[in-house]
């Protein structure tokens, strides 16, 4: 029996792991599990050699702090051209907070010291010198996925304020998005998700895992069916914070 | 002191006094109204006493509690603020009940328990003697920021301080706050000798993971629990440093271990507890306590108060455990899995101002390692949350309840016989306890 398959790169999972964020892994490995999909994790982090960035459906970064952000940036530019043909060879990218702006074109930290982005994508990040100023709190927004409108709902813990997203990831309903008080949140493509939401991001929002999972299983050429889940805990933990949050409005 | 502080000073009293009338805890307020009316008011109060302070993530309620019996069985007057209101605003509270009209402090020793982002604050007004540091761990990163921020905040007062530092030499992040003042001569570090179940590779989330002098990857050549182990840069050295306390053959299943040849009993078989106990011997090395006193104080005395608090109804135990992060869920679980036998757990889960809004900690926790357990259920205001991290971490979904209400919730877990643990986070953990009390008085008859 031929094995369904979706290979994941997880990339520095040992310094940007600041909130939980490894979680998305867990959830997606959980949702395509059920579907009789296995998932293969590997990692790149400071110093791996000859990763073949192409080879993988998924590639994940997570959210970190300003120190680690600075050991692993030379690294990074290191691969900036494999990442950037895996993403023209229709990898997904998955990235959070620190991984979202890594991408970007630049990352002025909160210390004043600017990290080069990969300048993947088109916007850049400035934090506040003020360590006291981030945009802290839940946060609600609403994403399209293939046409479908969908709430996705976590929590937001940044300093960076991102501009020129031209295409956001969802237009806020509840937090502060990519700048303080802004409309719009992340950034997104036909194969990246760019956000600053943990919870982690996929604990909460389950029909955006099986986005992806969907999206990574066609390319790896299982056109799998995405079957439905029990999700009756994700649904009332949902419930539960949107009457508590949108409804205060 | 000018007029102006006296009166704030009467002021404040009389806040005290009159919350103490009406029967509402003064723990907070009339150092919150003190402070915003007189933001300097900490430094007008007259202590007579060497003071000594704990601070770290995790641990220092116990250690802070353990150290003021340590003084009270020697016969000391102690003032302490045991009950953890370890802000600025608990301090003047403290200090406005206990304080004479003219602002002064009189005992043998103060031993406070100080958050650590507010070390700087409190003892830039107050002459600190002794600091005791236990740990940084990860911890309500949305209230407090990044790790680091935090031991910066320690590090920058460390830097001009002259006192004596007590470190756990076994984290990193601890360990180099002995190099803040390289004039002070009286830096002292504890360390506990590798334990039975130490592990090579780390084996719950942890911060120490590069070199904080060098920035190079550190080195371990074991892990106790989280980033806690015996470590060292093999660029720089940092870690080698001289230890003044070591606690050496622990025996967890026996519950004993020593400390300079000498055996003690101890009250708990968690390593986490052993460090605590390691801080608490190196504070009792450092002030001469006596040796029996010490050596009594390690077996029977008792926290408890939500840590690894017991209680026993029927043909069930529990045992109710404090975790504000995962380094302390983490702990519970390590302790629930040597227990050999079928057990189950319930979790807590809120998310108010004191927890921290952010749940995402709880992706943390490793719930995969769990050995035996038949049943899990949740409460709190994010039941849900901690029920979706247990079902992914592959656990049977079928075996999670979930309960909001605590009631509920702990009239279900009774509902079976045999061994329970509880996880509570911070505003969970004495509603938790409450419940759990009303419980066992309400059917203590029938069963």
């Amino acid at each position: 029996m031929i094995m369904k398959e979706i290979r994941i790169l997880h990339m520095y999972s040992d310094m940007l792991d600041l909130y939980g964020d490894n979680g998305n892994i867990e959830v997606l490995s959980y949702r395509a599990k059920a579907r009789g999909i296995e998932t293969v994790v590997e990692h790149h982090s400071v110093g791996t050699k000859d990763t073949d960035f192409s080879s993988y459906d998924l590639i994940y970064l997570g959210g970190g702090a300003d120190f680690e952000q600075q050991l692993l940036a030379e690294d990074l530019q290191s691969c900036r051209d494999e990442i950037m043909k895996a993403y023209d060879n229709g990898t997904f990218f998955l990235l959070i907070c620190g991984g979202y702006q890594l991408m970007g074109e630049y990352y002025k930290d909160s210390n004043g010291e600017v990290i080069n982005g990969l300048g993947m994508f088109p916007y850049h990040t400035a934090a506040s010198l003020n360590k006291n100023k981030r945009c802290i709190g839940n946060i609600i927004i609403e994403a399209e996925l293939n046409g479908e409108k969908y709430k996705v709902i976590g929590f937001e813990n940044h300093g960076g304020q991102t501009s020129q997203t031209e295409k956001p990831f969802g237009r806020v309903l509840y937090g502060n998005g990519n700048r303080f008080e802004s409309k719009d949140e992340g950034y997104f493509d036909k194969n990246v998700i760019a956000t600053y939401l943990h919870g982690p991001l996929l604990s909460k929002n389950p029909k955006l895992a099986d986005h992806i999972i969907k999206y990574c299983a066609e390319r790896s050429g299982n056109s799998a069916e995405i079957t439905p889940l029990d999700d009756t805990l994700e649904e009332k933990a949902r419930e539960i914070l949107f009457g508590r949050l949108i409804n205060l409005k | 002191m000018g007029l102006y502080n006296f009166l704030t000073l009467q002021f404040g009293k009389l806040i005290v006094k009159v919350l103490q009338l009406l029967h509402k805890g003064a723990g907070n307020l009339p150092g919150l109204i003190l402070l915003g009316i007189n933001k300097n008011i900490l430094g007008y109060f007259k202590v007579d006493c060497p003071i000594i302070a704990v601070t770290g993530t995790n641990g220092k309620t116990s250690v802070t509690n353990f150290v003021n019996h340590l003084f009270e069985q020697s016969g000391k007057n102690v003032i302490t603020n045991k009950l953890g209101n370890n802000l600025d605003t608990g301090i003047v509270s403290l200090f406005l009940k206990l304080c004479s009209p003219t602002g002064k402090i009189h005992a043998d020793y103060l031993v406070l328990e100080i958050d650590e982002s507010h070390v700087p604050v409190i003892f830039k007004k107050l002459k600190l003697e002794t600091l005791i540091v236990l740990n940084f761990f990860r911890d309500q990163l949305d209230r407090n920021g990044e790790v680091e921020t935090l031991i910066l905040k320690v590090k920058s007062f460390l830097e001009t301080f002259q006192g004596n530092v007590i470190l756990n030499a076994d984290d990193p992040n601890v360990a180099r706050l002995g190099q803040a003042n390289p004039e002070n001569k009286n830096v002292k570090y504890f360390s506990v000798e590798k334990y039975k179940y130490a592990t090579d590779k780390i084996h719950e989330v942890g911060e120490g993971k590069f070199c904080p002098v060098c920035g190079e990857a550190l080195e371990y050549e074991y892990y106790q629990y989280s980033h806690i182990g015996r470590f060292k840069c093999p660029k720089c050295g940092f870690g080698d440093n001289e230890i003044y306390l070591k606690v050496e053959n622990v025996d967890l299943e026996n519950r004993h271990f020593t400390v300079d040849g000498r055996e003690y009993n101890i009250n708990n078989q968690s390593i986490y507890y052993v460090y605590n106990m390691a801080a608490v011997c190196a504070a009792a090395k450092l002030y001469n306590i006596d040796g029996d006193i010490l050596r009594d104080t390690l077996d029977t005395f008792e926290v408890n108060n939500g840590r690894m608090e017991k209680f026993s109804i029927g043909k069930s135990n529990a045992v109710i455990n404090l975790a504000k992060n995962p380094v302390g869920a983490n702990m519970t679980i390590r302790v629930m899995n040597e227990t050999g036998c079928e057990k189950e757990l319930m979790f807590v889960l809120n998310d108010n101002l004191a927890d921290g809004y952010d749940v995402s900690w709880i992706w943390d926790i490793n719930f995969e390692v769990f050995k035996d357990v038949t049943r899990v259920i949740t409460s709190g205001r994010r039941a849900y949350d901690i029920a979706i991290r247990i079902k992914t971490s592959g656990y049977d979904p079928s075996k999670i309840e979930v309960y909001p209400d605590l009631d509920e919730a702990v009239e279900n877990l009774f509902s079976t016989d045999g061994e329970k643990f509880i996880i509570a986070n911070y505003t969970s953990v004495q509603p938790t306890r409450m419940a759990v009390i009303n419980y066992i008085e309400k059917n203590q008859r029938e069963k």
